[in-house]
């Protein structure tokens, strides 16, 4: 495959993401709205920051009058979990030029990562993978800015169409579903699952990637456990 | 003021994604490292779809008529069946529109 029709491919499978994205970039822009940024800080803060849910955290923080100690501390909790992202993928791109990692790490978001890892995983002796993640990547940037521009100029007139939200939790779903190949990646779903929703109704801001570690501990500990027997 | 704190919360959520793969860690990482690879997209991604799923709202469990709750769980069964990732997508958002809307 060329690198092109590789980055074509990474576009074309983040594309269907995109009507779950777009809601959640429009209820971004009106919340930064009415928490009194300014339309450019508001807009700006979307390619400055570029991680959905941490931006959302930080318009509501900032309506609370939140000390902005809180406000940096919750963002980088939120956003902690890209930090395992990248390092299950240094195998593929530890040997890319310093500007080609710099920006695939400024893409690298939760539905990015998700259709470009699953590609990754399954065609692991390709060099030229990064495309995928690259037109992915560029997909997701490119609505994630239009559909928060939109919920800045609708304002607070929320769209009908929110439910179309549901969409990212269940591609989540599709890409994962197939990875569970054994008894211990599914124990991680269930240890990982559980936590998550025990530590987030305890408010650990953590919560995310605190569940998930715990998870990756419990695989490892029962591929080795069922190697030993 | 609000301007130095999006470009810090900024710097801050790029370093998160950039230190990893900037040459920082060696390639020759340690076998359980390696090991625990597999395990990161279904550890992250399950505690996204969890909470996605709103099964405890405001500390009390929702579970009998959260129709996401249902409409996962017949994605779950199509990605099994099938694996196919817009199979999966159309028949989960289809039954959770067709329950919340009958």
């Amino acid at each position: 495959m060329k690198k092109w029709q590789i980055f074509k491919q990474g576009v074309l499978d983040e594309l269907p993401l995109q009507l779950g994205v777009f809601p959640f970039g429009i209820i971004y822009g009106v919340m930064a709205i009415e928490s009194g940024l300014t339309f450019l800080q508001a807009l700006l803060m979307s390619s400055i920051i570029f991680g959905g849910a941490s931006q959302i955290a930080f318009v509501q923080l900032l309506s609370n009058s939140t000390p902005f100690g809180i406000v940096v501390t919750t963002v980088g909790a939120i956003n902690s979990r890209h930090l395992l992202y990248s390092i299950s993928m240094v195998e593929y791109l530890n040997k890319l030029s310093i500007s080609w990692r710099v920006i695939l790490a400024y893409l690298l978001t939760d539905e990015a990562y998700a259709v470009s890892i699953r590609k990754f995983i399954n065609h692991s002796n390709n060099f030229i993978l990064h495309y995928h993640l690259l037109g992915s990547g560029i997909t997701l940037f490119v609505s994630w800015q239009i559909s928060t521009l939109f919920g800045i100029l609708i304002g607070d007139d929320l769209p009908e169409f929110l439910d179309l939200q549901f969409i990212i939790p269940l591609t989540f779903i599709a890409i994962i579903v197939p990875m569970i190949k054994s008894k211990s990646t599914l124990l991680t779903v269930i240890t990982a699952g559980i936590l998550a929703l025990i530590f987030k109704n305890l408010d650990i801001n953590f919560w995310i990637i605190l569940s998930g570690l715990f998870g990756i501990l419990v695989g490892i500990v029962s591929n080795r456990l069922d190697k030993k027997l | 003021m609000i301007w130095s704190l999006i470009i810090l919360c900024g710097v801050i959520t790029f370093l998160i994604r950039f230190i990893p793969i900037s040459g920082i860690i060696s390639s020759n990482l340690p076998l359980f490292v390696k090991q625990s690879f597999k395990y990161i997209p279904l550890a992250v991604l399950t505690p996204i779809i969890v909470n996605d799923l709103s099964i405890i709202e405001n500390k009390n469990f929702f579970i009998i008529e959260n129709f996401k709750l249902y409409a996962a769980l017949i994605a779950i069964l199509v990605a099994i069946i099938w694996n196919n990732v817009l199979a999966t997508i159309s028949i989960g958002m289809a039954s959770f529109l067709i329950m919340s809307n009958f």
